[in-house]
Order: C-alpha cells, then structure tokens, then sequence
C-alpha cells in the first residue's frame, strides 16, 4: 500500500509541476553556435553542467535577472545567458531576443521607483518615489518621506515635476519643483505641541547618473517652504541619495 | 568616335533590353551573402514568464537592548534589479519585554503594555555573493548563496519613532529556483533616550524564511 500512496504522491506532485510549468506557453530554440553552458543557477557563478551543441533544442522556461532557464532533452533542466539566446533560432527561423534594459532604454520605459535616505534639516529623511515619465525630458512623481528628528517627526506626501535637459547624458542633472503636505508631529517629552498639517512647497536640483543595467543612483538638493499658519513660515533645506529603479 | 558612339548605344540598347535578369543575377545572391534575412523575435511577458519580484515571510528572534530577547514576526518583498543586486523592504513585529530594572525592583514600570509593541519598517540594498551549490544525498544539488544588505528605515518604538539603519547578512538556500529557505542575521541601530540618557542600540535579529519567486 505505502509504495503505491507514495507513487500517487509523486504523480500529483508531478502533474502540479506540469500544470505550473505549462502555464507560460513553451518557446523550443534550437541551438546555431558551437556550443552553449548550461548553468546550475541564474549566476555567473553557479556551475557549468552541460554544454548544448549545434543542433540541439531546448524549451525556454521563464527568465530572471539576465538569465533564461531552459529544458533539454539530453542534459535535463539549467539556466543559460540570456546573450546567449542570439545564438540560437526559433522553429520559424528567428532569433529570438529578450528585451534587455539598456541605458538609452529608460527614455521609453514609462514608470521608475526610487528610495533614497537624506538630511531634512538635521532630521534623518527616508522617502520613497514612483515616477512617471511623459516625454524623454519631463516625468511626474510621487513622494513620500519619513522624517525623524531629534525634537519632532515629520511625514511629507508630495507632488513634483522633474525636468531633465539632456536626458541621454550617463549624469543628467535635472530641476524639480512640487508641492503637498507635510504632516508635522513634535515630541511629546520635551514639549506638548500639538500635530500639525501644513502644505508645502519645494524646488530642488539634482542628477541621475546611471549605474548599470536598470539601475540609476540619483542625489538631490531641495529647498522646501512649509506654509504655516503662523506670521512666517519654515524654510528647510535637504539634500537625498537614493537608488532608482525603472521597468 | 563613331564606334565610341555606337558602343555606347549599343550598351544603352542592351541594358534597356535586358534589364530584370541582369540585375536579379547581380544582387540576389551576392544580397544574402551579405545581409543574412534573419528576423528578431521579441520575447514578451506573454510568451516567457519573468521572476523578479520575491515575497516571503520570516520568523525569529529580535533582542530589543535593555528589553531582552523577543519573538519578531515579519513580511518582505524583494526586487531583483540584476544578477547581484536587489531592493529589499521589511516590515516586521515584535513585543518589549521588562528590563531587569523593572523586573528587579518589582513595582517600576518604564513602558505601559501598548508602548512595548515594537515594529519597524526597512528600505535596503542587497548584494549577492559567494554562489554554490549543497548536496543531498548523490542526486540532487540545491543552490546557494550568501548576501550582504545594507539599508535604513523606522522603528516604532515607546510610541516614538526612531530613524534606525540596518546592516545584515544571510544565507540563501533554495529548495526549488522559486523557492528559498532564508538564513538571516540583522542588526537595526538607532539612538534613543528612552532610560534618561541618549544611548545608541543595536537590536540584532536572528530570523528564517521563507521566500517565493514570482
């Protein structure tokens, strides 16, 4: 009874497996080079198990990060570059290509997320961004960022416009201007203020500058006016560094 | 002269007669030689499946500075940017317990019960290193790696909030490509006043996961 209960198992576990695999529909190349390694990983640095010949086909699975995973029939399944993948053709004769990020790439692709930590006026600032890319040169952006001081903390929820004027370059600096609110909250040991909403203002200057792949750094200095409802109103200066993804 | 004349009519003649087989001879075969018809084909989403995004959950020890060693439960999401690095956000729980000042002096109460719920949020950057594999038995070999990840975020805390950095590494050990067992240290600093002084703490955390590939 046991072997053939865990038979059945093993057939469920199976069937689970092909109904997960099957899901995607299956590409089949085959193989127009030398040769092509075959990895035990999506890595550089995993092992090479297998070498795929000329005329060999394998079924591309899915891929991740550079990487594309492949079922062979004689070397079972592994991970190949996905460069590698302009060495081989498809059943109607075609290469086929992954749309790889490129720096140039980033002037189509439409949305970026970003998270960057900063000085906002001697308060430690942690924020995170998406952004909308309308034209190469102007993108929207949401904002939000915590801000914890040593007298009080602070939430600001923003809307801004960056205006990038040469957009190509590998460092491309750019101007920002936006406004929301900030939500102020003083700490309650040193003195009883009371939580406060204002809405702000704020301009900034700063430059992408590309890393690799998707992958951008960005730094940023802004001035930003919250608008109180007191006779003056705070100003405060602070600058980011943050990392910036875009897909 | 005369007969420069009449070859060059003769030619003109000629090319105008026959032209269509002339120049398919020239070009056709001469034209694939030289620009192969190979077509691209762009692979989508629709036609192969994409794995960037990782979602799991955690499970372990959380030992608060001054407040003793405390069960933490958490959330992540990760982002895969490249083959080495990764965005990592957490969010996790845990509860303070009594320092030994409380507990000592029997009466003193430093916190109230809804000021010792601990929490914190972490954006991070990830780098993977040191990949490999791990064998069982004779037959079967599962991935590995190590990853070093640096980040800062907020810890609520006594019902403050507290800008805290955090440094860790972990151990990645993945069962399925799209399934991985997580190892991971983690150490969140910040400054507090909390018992009368201003006092960096570094609350290390000892946690394993469970991470899904999607």
């Amino acid at each position: 009874m046991a072997p053939t209960l865990k038979r059945a198992w093993w057939c469920g576990c199976l069937l689970l497996l092909i109904g997960w695999s099957s899901a995607a529909s299956a590409l089949t190349v085959t193989v127009d080079a030398a040769y092509i390694e075959l990895h035990a990983g999506p890595g550089r640095g995993y092992p090479v198990f297998y070498a795929l010949e000329r005329g060999e086909q394998a079924e591309l699975l899915k891929h991740r990060t550079g990487w594309v995973k492949v079922d062979t029939r004689r070397g079972g399944q592994g991970w190949i570059r996905a460069a590698d993948l302009a060495h081989t053709l498809t059943a109607e004769g075609q290469t086929p290509v992954l749309p790889s990020a490129r720096r140039d790439d980033y002037l189509n692709r439409r949305w970026e997320f970003g998270a960057a930590i900063g000085d906002f006026a001697g308060a430690d600032a942690l924020g995170v961004s998406l952004g909308y890319r309308m034209t190469p040169h102007l993108a929207a952006e949401l904002r939000v960022s915590q801000n914890t001081g040593a007298f009080s903390d602070s939430q600001l929820y923003g809307l801004r416009l960056l205006h990038q004027p040469f957009p190509a370059w590998r460092v491309s600096p750019y101007l920002a201007v936006g406004g929301g609110e900030a939500r102020i909250r003083p700490h309650g040991i040193l003195v009883q203020g009371e939580d406060r909403q204002n809405n702000y203002l704020e301009a900034g200057l700063g430059a992408y500058v590309y890393l690799s792949q998707r992958f951008f750094m960005r730094a940023e200095y802004r001035n930003q006016v919250i608008l109180t409802r007191r006779d003056s109103n705070e100003e405060v200066n602070e600058w980011v560094l943050g990392f910036n993804v875009f897909f | 002269m005369g007969s420069r004349v009449q070859r060059l009519f003769l030619a003109l003649l000629l090319a105008l007669a026959f032209p269509l087989p002339l120049a398919a001879q020239a070009q056709d075969p001469l034209g694939r030689v030289i620009t192969p018809d190979l077509e691209r084909r762009e692979l989508t989403e629709a036609n192969l499946d994409e794995e960037r995004f990782e979602l799991g959950v955690y499970y372990g020890l959380l030992s608060i500075e001054d407040f003793g060693s405390n069960p933490v439960a958490g959330v992540m999401l990760a982002y895969h940017i490249t083959e080495d690095f990764f965005f990592e956000a957490n969010y996790a729980q845990s509860k303070a317990q009594e320092t030994s000042y409380e507990l000592l002096s029997g009466a003193v109460e430093l916190l109230t019960e809804d000021e010792r719920d601990y929490r914190y949020y972490s954006l991070a950057l990830g780098y993977k290193l040191l990949p490999g594999q791990m064998y069982l038995g004779d037959r079967r070999a599962l991935n590995t790696h190590v990853y070093l990840i640096a980040g800062a975020g907020n810890t609520q805390f006594a019902e403050q909030t507290y800008f805290t950095y955090t440094l860790g590494a972990g151990f990645r050990l993945y069962a399925l490509d799209w399934l991985a067992l997580d190892l991971g240290m983690r150490g969140h600093s910040f400054r507090h006043e909390l018992l009368g002084v201003s006092k960096t703490a570094n609350n290390l955390e000892a946690r394993v996961g469970l991470n899904v590939f999607f």
